[in-house]
């Protein structure tokens, strides 16, 4: 599993992908901080998480999406599958590069509480929390760009599964106004943002945590599923 | 070394490999060969652990390549039609982790990365980028991958595939360097080079084992020895071979004469060599021998025989 995870992590570097994905998120993340402090005024990243947890949606897809797509067109996973390592821990290990990627990726948004800090006095515990709900989510969408990278052996092909796989959990938050009660009320609860919402104010919801750890567990799951699936058609 | 018993593989509604049985003892160079599609990538992927059999009892190295999967991949190296190589990854650090993810202890790595890219002639080559060695380069790292844990069973599906034939001969010194105490299965549709490596060959067709043996085997299953006499007389050719065939027919060791196309005689013999007959006859009879030599039908010969189509 580290062999795996190590490996990756190199990829990520060797290949400009890692670095045209930091450029354009560290942009964005600039770009929403600043809309943040000029709409509301406030000394919080609120608002910079919310569009950043949707901008996500559309790029860590593309950060994915490459992981079993390309191990399949190149090949390669005919030499990790006869070698004597387990699919979890290779699924598992990729996981885990996406996810330190994403982790290095938040860490150069530090410099944004760090001008709050400086300029104001923000509330550290909702900051931090911010950045929990914000990397649970990087881990929960990594999961599910992963499983749509397994679905396919073309790369671009896998970031648009991803996508796509992605989109309904960002707008079910947006039905409400249709159907019951009852039915509003479950979207609601598979809704990703809502589940944001907690983090944003300071609040650590069990609840939510475990939103996110299933959304993480199941999306793995149905990866190792295609994976192994695969070998018996 | 290697035992399989019955084996069965279906993609879908699709038999690739029907029921065959074989086994392989250490030290063996067995050649799979066959038509593009008869089953030798399938065969090859259930050995090494990458596809499940639909039926059947597949032993490598004595352990059950199903119930025993990591047990089984640690002892075996396994280069595949294409290397399988990441192409973003330097040689050096990409036979590191093929040794990593083969179990290769980290006190060792190192060593036995040197070791086999000595073995495969690719000293000094650890900082290239994969993507940017030739075809020949990509095999000999396919094949250092394939060797990185030192495997007791080296199963190499059509390793010299696509390379220019300074590149082939090289891939085929390597492996009869290898050969030895290591057994090694290779496939290929290139006959000469069984000829040229294996001491055993079997031949594949639309998922059946069709010749299981000897080099020298096959072709006796493909088809009979004979020789080839040609002769003219002091003034030039013969108008009526028939008259010749006649001649040679007599003789007690023929069984069998009749000319051939090229004007010259096909001679089946009753077992021993009759070149020394033929050539007293043809002594006695004032003819020239331009021609005698033994045929043996060549492997390409045997395999249209045997498989009846073009390979």
């Amino acid at each position: 599993m580290f062999a795996i995870f190590r490996k990756e992590l190199r990829v990520y570097f060797v290949s400009p992908l890692a670095y045209a994905f930091l450029v354009v998120f560290l942009f964005l993340a600039g770009l929403f901080f600043y809309m943040g402090i000029a709409l509301t005024g406030e000394a919080s990243l609120r608002v910079m998480m919310g569009n950043m947890a949707v901008s996500l949606i559309f790029l860590l897809p593309m950060l994915t999406m490459r992981h079993f797509a390309e191990e399949q067109k190149r090949g390669t996973f005919e030499l990790l599958m006869t070698s004597p390592i387990s699919l979890l821990g290779l699924i598992v290990g990729k996981w885990l590069a996406s996810v330190a990627l994403c982790t290095i990726m938040l860490a150069g948004t530090l410099l944004f509480p760090a001008i709050l800090a400086y300029y104001g006095n923000p509330d550290w515990g909702t900051i931090w929390m911010t950045y929990l709900g914000l990397w649970l989510c990087c881990g929960a969408f990594c999961a599910a760009g992963l499983f749509s990278s397994a679905l396919t052996d073309d790369a671009v092909a896998g970031g648009m599964a991803g996508v796509l796989l992605l989109l309904p959990f960002w707008l079910l938050g947006s039905v409400e106004s249709f159907g019951g009660e009852t039915m509003s009320a479950f979207f609601e609860r598979l809704a990703l943002l809502p589940h944001l919402r907690s983090f944003s104010q300071g609040v650590l919801d069990t609840a939510d945590l475990a939103y996110f750890a299933g959304f993480i567990a199941i999306f793995l799951f149905l990866t190792y599923r295609k994976l192994e699936s695969r070998r018996w058609r | 070394m290697v035992e399989v018993h019955e084996m069965t593989k279906r993609y879908g509604p699709f038999t690739a490999v029907n029921r065959i049985s074989f086994s392989i003892r250490t030290g063996e160079v067995v050649g799979f060969i066959g038509p593009n599609g008869a089953g030798k990538t399938s065969t090859m992927r259930v050995l090494t652990g990458f596809l499940p059999a639909t039926e059947g009892r597949v032993l490598v190295a004595g352990h059950d390549v199903f119930e025993e999967p990591n047990l089984v991949k640690s002892k075996v190296g396994y280069l595949p039609e294409t290397p399988p190589l990441y192409t973003e990854l330097t040689v050096g650090r990409y036979l590191n982790f093929a040794a990593e993810i083969r179990g290769v202890s980290r006190r060792n790595r190192l060593a036995r990365v040197g070791e086999v890219m000595e073995q495969v002639g690719l000293s000094g080559w650890e900082d290239r980028i994969l993507g940017s060695l030739s075809k020949g380069y990509r095999q000999r790292v396919g094949i250092a991958q394939a060797l990185v844990h030192d495997p007791e069973v080296l199963i190499l599906d059509e390793p010299t595939s696509g390379l220019d034939p300074v590149q082939t001969q090289g891939v085929r010194t390597l492996i009869e360097n290898l050969a030895g105490d290591r057994t090694i299965v290779l496939s290929t549709h290139i006959l000469g080079e069984v000829e040229a490596l294996c001491s055993r060959v079997i031949l594949i067709d639309q998922g059946n084992i069709v010749v299981d043996g000897s080099l020298d085997s096959v072709r006796e299953a493909a088809g009979k020895q004979h020789y080839r006499l040609r002769v003219e007389s002091s003034s030039g050719p013969f108008s009526d071979l028939g008259v010749i065939a006649a001649d040679v027919g007599e003789l007690s060791t023929i069984r069998r004469v009749e000319p051939h196309g090229d004007g010259s005689l096909r001679v089946e013999s009753e077992g021993e060599n009759p070149c020394h007959e033929l050539t007293r006859l043809a002594v006695d009879k004032g003819w020239h021998v331009l021609e005698l030599r033994e045929h043996r039908p060549t492997l390409e010969e045997a395999f249209l025989n045997l498989v009846g189509k073009e390979l």
